[in-house]
């Protein structure tokens, strides 16, 4: 039955002002630290990812003003080595992936009909994870200690033999610490658009940005834990000498190499399929018809997210891999333009099917076209070995990037601002002053970066600070420049515009654009609830925003005094229950300053204090659980005439489990990174085997056994405690295993060779930490299941934190069967 | 603008141009990009072959002169026009990379690995070498010559070069 | 949620083999198969081809007989195999064209 008739219509503005009150912010500086509202978050996501824009934009000024000339006397060497990796460094991670992050945080509710995203005060933790971060990255140029590496940091220059300052640890640290919100968007997204669709809307018919979005964070849950986990290695090799890239040890400097690139890679195409949605939402809307093929489209991200997986060798085409190998990634990289020529065919079949409309957004979605059809084929001539081997790592490369970076990206998030603008600020914009902007942006792009294609085929490296006896480049290199000024001008201009917009702006009519989404099916300014009542199989787009206001939709208004959304099944959109969302916290804020305690003690080298931050980050996530759960159950819901559903206290298949298995795929990867380093190292490094050890090798067996056998204990008792009526002793049984296990594994630690010895030693230590870590994870899952049990909180249908911790222990049991398994065979082998 | 909306047909679009188009193009580019790469590979054989050591800021050139004796060199590498040769290619500090464009791509200099790179020069003279890979603050110094000589009229630097120094 | 899985088997199994050849290939390499001879090549293309030919079976299997329902969930999976089957034969086919452990 997908039928669900309409609630009685009540006063819109009494709704508004019943549901205001809940879901508002705090006033004042309160709100600034308290919000976990995903209109609140996204939207300062996307302003502060501006904000490092303009940073990032200000030294590429500098970058052009130095090159301008060939004596270049404008930075000395070390100063621009650190001021082109900042640039890329904050482009990429403090701009880019923020500023989609944002988008997504900001819009996804609003366009699947939902009052929020799945986790608000993840939400939370990840922006200030993302502006701490990002603010020390920044500040460290100040101080004159910033990367200078170059932004993918290859060893050995970044180690600490060639960069014996800080430099590097600021980029290794404080990029982990900003990809922690990478990590929460991505969890959330995945989520969101999973389980918080309006009632009856199926998968197959939600709007293509969500499918966008939904392939952007499958990709960012096994694209980034590559990333993460080399920043980790490289840390742990900086700063206590375990050896993972050391050439003499055992390591190899390509590991870094292939673990950057894992993530390299697809990070191209999760900065991409955003801005591809952006362009599926806005073409067929100015293009008053709708979209062509839009299963071809789902198909073409299908193919997109899993083979942008298998191109990250091409960006080491030169480093002496087998011809072989070679040619697959070569035939991946040219196999991996057809589902985006799929795209780009499909977006201009509509716009000629339909009429189209040049009205701003229309223009950034031309200049989109006109750039990144050519990035893409530069892309496949860097794609072809011969050819690759000239230009690599010339500023013919540099030319590409941008052209796939900014025609592929900026210009149409540009046309995806002007376009959710007048939801954002509730006003039309001033005329003219759009239009010049992008003219200045696009004139100044190509005449930047066309003239740099030049200058590569000519020769020029990227990354050099002068070229005083290369005359043929200067007047290349001096053009470029100008046209950079231009192009900065151009985004000024873009910014002043948004101000007046703000400013002076005319109020905008509701649905200016006569979208079909229901983005636009709320009044402008989007309300911080988003809908009055949710959308449904009968209002299911943007005509429905009256009978929505006035409460005809599912669950009206606020009248339990909290925030509600609807959750539902994943594919078909069947309601399946309501969640009641956490309201305005600091605990978000606090969470991240424990994080980022430990990330500036590590910073500081103050490793012997580093503890702190580790208990800090405990307790706080601690507090995180104690105010999850009831004691009491809750009342079920009338949704609807005829609909009524429980709250999420009193199911099992909740919001949290689905994100906790995302989190266990991007956890899993991890792990999956972890052994392919170790069997690369193996096949690849030289220096290996590690040297014989002295240690008694069935004592050691004897210890992983047991440890195993407590893990396969507690998973027992876990499994016990979930449907157990009255869990308390399993509880207890999982928890004092857990214990037990972390204390056999450090027993075991103590065995191990030092890990300073060899790269093996090193990457055992680091695997037997790795399910340490876990192992604190369930014992304090375990122990939050036996306070949930001892306090009342787990009744026949509550579970309290039962699913969690069952679903986390059976994941510590499968790593650590592998780990300790590789922890032994190695003394044997 | 134009008039009315058209009719048109996603299958000319997609499966047209999306899929067909641009899997023809791209196959016939992988087909001759490959073959080009297979005809470009070093085989190891019995070519000149010479060594190349980089360091932060500076290239170690060991070659062969005319009678066999080896010869190091800074900065500069000399080898015989007209005949294909191969440059070993290492470094014991940072990732550096061979380049001289007028002859062919790049080759990485990297710690514990040694790349075999076949290059082949046909008229004798100078061709400009510079490392393309980013080493720090001296990088942009890091340029050689290679000096392609007519094997008939050897340079006198391989002549009478003294007995070479230790091998890298 | 089956229909979205069987979509995803075809790009999945693709994946699994890439990996799977690339690995075998590095091993193949360090442990010097390519020098000892297979008939009429050399055991490291022998045994890679044979994967990759194996795979290409799976595939096939795949397209046969995992496309179910109707509308756009039957495209979806026919899409999804389809990908799946392409990608892997235009990846790997170098298998058995290249030559195997030398380098550029």
């Amino acid at each position: 039955m997908t039928d669900i008739p309409p609630n009685k219509a009540q006063r819109a503005l009494h709704l508004h002002r019943e549901l205001d009150k809940v879901w508002a912010d705090l006033p004042g500086l309160r709100g600034f630290f308290t919000s976990v509202n995903h209109g609140t978050i996204g939207l300062r996501f996307m302003a502060t990812a501006f904000v490092f824009f303009a940073i990032g934009g200000v030294l590429a000024m500098m970058i052009r003003a130095q090159l301008a000339t060939r004596q270049g006397a404008f930075l000395s060497s070390e100063l621009y080595n650190q001021i082109f990796t900042m640039h890329g460094s904050i482009m990429m991670f403090l701009f880019a992936i923020p500023l989609l992050e944002g988008l997504a945080l900001w819009l996804l509710p609003k366009i699947l009909g939902a009052r929020d995203m799945a986790f608000p005060r993840l939400s939370a933790l990840g922006y200030f994870c993302y502006l701490f971060g990002g603010t020390t990255i920044v500040l460290s140029l100040i101080f004159g200690v910033a990367p200078d590496g170059g932004w993918f940091m290859y060893v050995p220059l970044s180690d600490k033999t060639y960069t014996p300052g800080v430099n590097a640890d600021v980029w290794l640290l404080g990029v982990t610490f900003v990809e922690i919100s990478a990590m929460a968007a991505a969890v959330e997204i995945t989520v969101t658009i999973l389980r918080c669709r309006a009632a009856y809307m199926p998968l197959t018919k939600m709007p293509l940005m969500a499918w966008y979005l939904l392939g952007t964070a499958a990709m960012m849950l096994i694209g980034f834990p590559p990333l993460i986990l080399g920043s980790i290695l490289l840390e742990l090799q900086r700063a206590f000498d375990w050896p993972f890239f050391d050439i003499t040890r055992g390591g190899d400097p390509l590991l870094w190499q292939h673990l950057f690139w894992l993530f390299g890679h697809p990070e191209v195409y999760i900065i991409f399929l955003p801005a591809a949605g952006a362009l599926s939402t806005i073409i067929p809307v100015l293009s008053r018809t709708k979209i062509l093929g839009y299963g071809a489209i789902v198909a073409a991200i299908l193919g997109l997210v899993f083979l942008s997986f298998g191109l990250w060798v091409h960006h080491m085409f030169t480093v002496g891999i087998p011809h072989m190998a070679l040619a697959f990634f070569s035939a991946a990289s040219a196999l991996v333009a057809v589902p985006t020529a799929v795209q780009v065919f499909a977006w201009i079949g509509t716009m000629y099917e339909g009429r189209v409309q040049f009205r701003l957004p229309m223009l950034y979605i031309i200049g989109f076209f006109a750039t990144f059809v050519l990035g893409g084929l530069t892309g496949v001539m860097l794609a072809m070995v011969p050819f690759n081997w000239q230009a690599h790592d010339t500023a013919f490369v540099t030319a590409h990037l941008h052209y796939v970076l900014v025609g592929g990206f900026v210009f149409p998030m540009l046309a995806a601002v002007t376009w959710w603008m007048p939801m954002i600020s509730g006003r039309w914009r001033v005329a003219g002053l759009g239009e010049s902007a992008f003219w200045l942006i696009f004139i100044g792009f190509h005449g930047t970066f066309f003239i740099m294609h030049l200058t590569g085929l000519l020769g020029m490296p990227r990354r050099i600070d002068a070229y005083p006896d290369n005359p043929e480049w200067e007047i290349l290199n001096l053009v470029s420049s100008i046209f950079g000024m231009i192009q900065a001008a151009g985004f000024a201009l873009f910014a002043f515009d948004m101000v007046m917009q703000w400013l002076f702006g005319r109020r905008s009519w509701r649905n200016p654009w006569r979208a079909p989404t229901l983005d636009w099916a709320m009044p402008l300014p989007a309300p911080s609830y988003n809908f009055a009542s949710l959308p449904g199989p009968v209002h299911d787009n943007a005509t429905a925003i009256l009978p929505l206001a006035k409460g005809e939709g599912l669950l009206p208004g606020a009248p339990r005094g909290h925030r509600e959304t609807l959750v539902v099944e994943p594919a078909s959109g069947k309601p399946d229950h309501i969640a009641v969302l956490a309201s305005n916290t600091a605990l978000p804020v606090l969470t991240s300053l424990a994080i980022g305690s430990f990330f500036g003690l590590m910073l500081a080298g103050l490793y012997w204090l580093t503890p702190i931050g580790i208990v800090a980050t405990l307790v706080m996530a601690w507090r995180w659980g104690t105010i999850m759960g009831v004691d009491y159950d809750p009342p079920w819901i009338e949704v609807a005439p005829l609909l009524t559903l429980p709250t999420h206290f009193s199911v099992t298949n909740t919001l949290a489990y689905t994100g906790c298995v995302a989190l266990l795929v991007a956890d899993g990867t991890v792990f999956a990174s972890l052994l392919f380093g170790l069997g690369f190292l193996n096949v690849v490094a030289p220096n290996w085997p590690a040297p014989e050890t002295g240690w008694a090798t069935g004592m050691m067996g004897l210890m992983a056994l047991a440890a195993f056998l407590v893990i396969l204990a507690a998973t027992f008792a876990g499994r016990k405690a979930a449907t157990s009526r009255d869990p308390r002793v399993w509880t207890r049984v999982g928890f004092v295993c857990a214990v037990l296990g972390l204390i056999l594994m450090a027993g075991l630690a103590t065995g191990l060779d030092d890990p300073r010895r060899h790269a093996g030693d090193a990457l055992r230590a680091v695997m037997l930490g790795y399910v340490a870590v876990h192992a604190i994870v369930v014992a304090m899952l375990a122990l939050r299941s036996d306070r949930d049990a001892r306090t009342g909180r787990v009744g026949p249908h509550r579970r309290g934190a039962i699913p969690a911790w069952q679903l986390f222990q059976r994941f510590l049991l499968f790593t650590a069967t592998i780990s300790l398994t590789v922890v032994v065979t190695q003394e044997v082998l | 603008m134009r008039r009315g909306p058209r009719k048109t047909s996603a299958r000319i679009w997609i499966c047209g141009w999306g899929l067909v188009f641009s899997m023809t193009l791209l196959t016939l580019l992988l087909g001759s990009a490959l073959w080009v790469g297979e005809r470009m590979i070093a085989q190891g054989d019995n070519v000149i072959r010479v060594q190349a050591h980089a360091s932060r800021y500076n290239w170690q050139f060991t070659q062969p002169a005319p009678d066999g004796r080896l010869v190091t060199t800074d900065n500069i590498l000399f080898v015989p026009a007209g005949q294909p040769f191969e440059v070993a290619i290492h470094s014991d500090d940072v990732i550096h990379s061979f380049w001289v464009p007028r002859l062919g791509g790049k080759m990485d200099a990297i710690p514990g690995h040694v790349n075999l790179h076949r290059l082949q020069a046909d008229q004798p003279g100078q061709y400009a070498g510079q490392s393309a890979e980013f080493s720090g603050p001296g990088y942009r110094d890091m340029r050689f010559t290679l000096v392609a000589y007519d094997p008939a009229d050897p340079p006198k630097a391989l002549t009478d070069a003294p007995l070479p120094k230790a091998l890298p | 949620m089956g229909w979205l899985l069987r979509s995803l088997a075809g790009p999945v199994l693709w994946a699994v083999l890439f990996s799977a050849v690339y690995a075998l290939h590095g091993i193949g390499c360090a442990g010097g198969w390519q020098n000892r001879p297979f008939f009429w090549t050399d055991l490291q293309h022998a045994v890679l081809a044979g994967l990759w030919l194996t795979g290409i079976i799976a595939h096939l299997i795949l397209v046969r007989y995992l496309p179910s329902g109707d509308g756009i969930k039957q495209f979806l999976i026919i899409a999804g195999t389809v990908i799946g089957l392409v990608s892997s034969a235009i990846t790997l086919f170098p298998v058995v064209i290249i030559s195997s452990c030398l380098s550029l």
